[in-house]
């Protein structure tokens, strides 16, 4: 062992500045190497683990993208058949919202929130770690079955009975349900943990309405992941059940329903779409006062409008059933319920118009992602009431116009705002900034190739063309359309292309960053581009809602924490008082091994029910190592 | 989307005994990787067509009827694959009738494919499962027929071998 730099019980005030970040490191580090690097739990190598491998999915999706654009370009193409189209566009709906879009978010929340709310490390950061290993376990597992010709084909939302036991073949369908299996736990992982920390860990001073608004974002929408999942842990179980054992939940012909697929699979769905959103607005809202200078305008009405769209998430669901058949009065009141949410929405959408109306506005590549994100999410919200309307919807379901509206909304309404992000946060993450000119070469390429692409999917829609076909006849009015979105999404893959070169230039030989390179307010640029292991060598205290900005020449820090062990300050819900100090626990391989085990049990029990009763002992296993006493300083309590 | 004409062609000629039972499928059906029997998508159109094209008025749900039964893992022209595609493409004596001008060749060898997992003595990942109807047996997927060879305590036919 080495030589602890700090006496046992050394409290931060007790040593002068060298010799506390001296001892804070010993305490905190990651050592390097492979070991070490399985074995970590800093939330900021996790979360930037997190955010690298989404990012990779989203290449491998614009990949499938790619395909099935160049299929459509002209009439009766050869390139897929229906099998490999059906596999294409189910693993690109699938990987862009459970493996990139909802990951995405959380892992930016990851590695962000803890920083934002001045603390040393997210809450239960062993389950942190686990939560990667597990995603990336399920992103592999549909890769590998893609791979081998098994990828399910049954579209993202795998309605029975095509997905069931009769229609859906092979092994496919239990891919797709088992997949979701891993999201799920990885999802209710880090929303745990950001419930807690958000909660518990915020520093003292940052009262309910000091949270930055990108934090309460990710509060609501910790939530809504908890709230959700559970209908589609009910869904994707029963329908594994079905197709492996026999049960006949989705069998009418046996007493079961297929309604009730939708009915789970759309209860979690609609969240589901907020749940990606949501962390977006959050971060339009937080990053759009440093560039217009100014704060946000409507505090209150951003954090209200986030928990009402929160709320009233769960009350759309049927929105995605209008041709279902249901009875017309459950119809009308879905509409209503579904035109309401356009309010919270709105409300958020003039907040940033008055922000940046009265700001002084600084044109830099966050600022132009922010600003196509206003324009982009403003048409997909409008396409959105109108489909949210029974007749007009009636027409138009499962066309073109549908993925034209999903993609506004997805790529205009997430997609930007992430853009935005990494380019804004860039700095906190590698220490060094991205390049501004390729920035704006590819917010343009991505612009334009983006409305481009998806704005005359509308009128296809609307001239009949049905999405989920693998080409069409010569003699339909499509193909010019086709061919031309099919050359726009050149243009805006260009752009993706040139935004991945220049994070991956710029992470090697992009320009130094000072702490604070956009003169921000949050506390997340109080410390060191990249922060060190232990974020903050003081707790930093604070006194208003942009503390960088009001308390410019000096932050208050709190002390009193110990050195030689890694602690935290655990505050009050609302008025964030101090209460204690907390232990947080120390690196540990013990979550990869429960991955691992959690792995096999997972993939075997799409072959056999036994493997849940097998599969269990190594989890049980693993779980007790993890939990088992270390003799660390940690574990006194 | 329809076969290659060069490669329906291939896969139309293969090579059948004098008897009409057993053979060789045709090269190129190697060459693809044995696509009607591993690819699950075949499968299932197979399952498809068996109920499209009225299979079931006469062999059931596998169970037989007027026709004979599959489930059983009793072939009267043998398990191959060979065997089935004739059957299907150019009938049998005792009423079953041709099907080789109502489908394509793409279509029979699906057909055939699936009709041999109702029978199959080993369960195959990529076959489909039971349907959304009363169930009246056990879905494709479980090797229905293994069962009937069974050796264990108590067989289903005791005068029967381990294999048909
Ligand atoms: C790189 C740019 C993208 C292009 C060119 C693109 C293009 C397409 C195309 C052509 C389809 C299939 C239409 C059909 O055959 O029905 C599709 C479906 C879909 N896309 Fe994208 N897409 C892109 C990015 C994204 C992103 C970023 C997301 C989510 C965050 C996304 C989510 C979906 C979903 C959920 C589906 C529906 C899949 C299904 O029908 O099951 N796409 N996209
Ligand atoms: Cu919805």
């Amino acid at each position: 062992m080495n030589r602890p730099v700090a006496a046992p019980d050394t409290r931060d005030i007790e040593i002068e500045r060298k010799r506390l970040t001296d001892a804070l490191a010993e305490t905190w580090k990651t050592p390097s190497g492979i070991w070490g690097a399985l074995a970590t739990v800093d939330h900021k190598i996790i979360g930037r683990r997190y955010i690298v491998t989404a990012f990779v999915f989203l290449g491998l999706g614009g990949v499938l993208a790619a395909l099935m654009r160049i299929q459509l370009a002209q009439p009766e193409a050869r390139l897929l058949g229906p099998d490999r189209y059906n596999q294409i566009f189910t693993m690109h709906g699938a990987n862009m919202m459970f493996l990139f879009a909802v990951p995405v978010m959380e892992a930016v929340a990851v590695y962000l929130v803890p920083l934002m709310v001045g603390t040393r490390n997210i809450a239960f950061p062993r389950l942190n770690a686990f939560s990667y290993w597990i995603y990336l376990a399920g992103g592999t597992l549909l890769w590998t079955a893609f791979a081998l010709d098994m990828g399910p084909d049954v579209g993202w939302f795998a309605y029975v009975p095509l997905s069931g036991p009769q229609y859906g073949a092979g092994k496919r369908a239990d891919i797709w349900a088992q997949m979701i299996t891993f999201t799920e736990i990885s999802a209710l992982a880090v929303a745990v943990e950001l419930v807690v920390t958000i909660f518990k860990q915020r520093t003292p001073g940052m009262t309910l309405d000091r949270i930055p608004v990108f934090v309460w974002a990710m509060l609501v929408t910790s939530f809504l992941v908890i709230m959700a999942m559970p209908a589609i842990v009910l869904a994707s179980t029963s329908l594994i059940l079905d197709r492996l054992v026999g049960t006949h939940f989705f069998n009418p012909a046996e007493g079961g329903d297929v309604l009730l697929w939708q009915h789970l699979f759309w209860f979690f769905g609609h969240p589901e779409v907020y749940i990606i959103f949501l962390p977006a607005a959050g971060m339009v809202s937080t990053m759009i006062e440093p560039f217009a200078r100014r704060p946000a305008f409507g505090y209150l009405g951003l954090v209200m409008a986030l928990i009402a769209t929160g709320i009233l998430a769960f009350g759309l669901w049927v929105h995605h059933m209008f041709v279902a058949g249901l009875p017309r009065l459950g119809d009308s009141f879905f509409t209503a319920s579904s035109m309401a949410i356009a309010i919270p929405a709105g409300i958020q959408v003039f907040c940033w118009l008055a922000t940046l109306w009265d700001g002084r506005l600084v044109f830099k590549t966050p600022l132009l992602f922010i600003i196509g994100f206003i324009v982009t999410f403003v048409i997909g919200g409008l396409t959105g009431v109108m489909v949210a309307s029974v007749p007009f919807d009636t027409q138009v379901h499962d066309t073109y116009f549908v993925v034209a509206h999903f993609h506004y909304v997805l790529i205009g309404g997430a997609v930007f705002p992430l853009l935005a992000a990494i380019h804004y946060w860039f700095p906190k993450l590698t220490g060094r900034m991205l390049n501004e000119a390729l920035g704006q070469w590819s917010f343009w390429l991505i612009f334009v190739g983006f409305n481009a692409t998806f704005f005359p999917m509308h009128i296809l829609g609307l001239e009949g063309m049905p999405r989920r076909v693998y080409t069409y006849q010569p003699d339909l009015p499509w193909h010019g359309l086709n061919l031309f979105i099919s050359l726009s999404a050149v243009i805006l893959i260009a752009g993706f292309l040139l935004f991945f070169i220049n994070a991956f230039r710029s992470a090697r030989v992009g320009e130094v960053a000072r702490d604070n390179p956009w003169d921000a307010p949050t506390l997340e640029w109080a410390t060191t581009s990249p922060p060190p292991s232990y974020n903050f060598p003081m707790i930093p205290v604070v006194g208003s809602l942009h503390p960088l900005w009001d308390d410019r020449d000096s932050l208050a820090v709190a002390n009193g924490l110990r050195t030689d062990r890694r602690e935290l300050v655990v505050t009050t819900l609302a008025a964030a008082e101090p209460q204690a100090r907390e232990a947080s626990p120390r690196n540990s391989i013990w979550p990869l091994w429960a991955a691992i085990a959690t792995t096999i049990m997972l993939i075997w029990s799409m072959f056999s029910p036994w493997a849940v009763v097998w599969g269990s002992v190594p989890v049980a296993v693993a779980l007790m190592g993890w939990f088992w006493p270390k003799g660390t300083p940690e574990d006194e309590s | 989307m329809r076969l290659d004409p060069p490669i329906a062609d291939a896969l139309d000629k293969i090579a059948l005994m004098p008897n009409r039972i057993g053979g060789a499928p045709p090269n190129v059906y190697f060459v693809l990787g044995r696509p009607y029997e591993v690819n699950a998508y075949n499968l299932s159109q197979g399952k498809r067509l068996y109920a499209w094209f009225g299979c079931k008025s006469c062999h059931g749900d596998g169970r037989g009827g007027s026709g004979p039964g599959f489930l059983d893992g009793w072939w009267s022209y043998g398990p191959e694959m060979v065997s089935i595609f004739a059957s299907i493409r150019d009938g049998r004596p005792h009423g079953m009738p041709a099907f080789g001008d109502k489908m394509t060749t793409d279509q029979i060898w699906q057909l055939a494919g699936y009709v041999q997992t109702i029978g199959s003595y080993e369960g195959k990942t990529a076959a489909p499962s039971r349907n959304d109807e009363k169930q009246t047996r056990p879905a494709e997927n479980r090797a229905p027929a293994k069962l009937l060879f069974d050796e264990g305590p108590t067989p289903v036919h005791r005068d029967q071998g381990p294999t048909p």
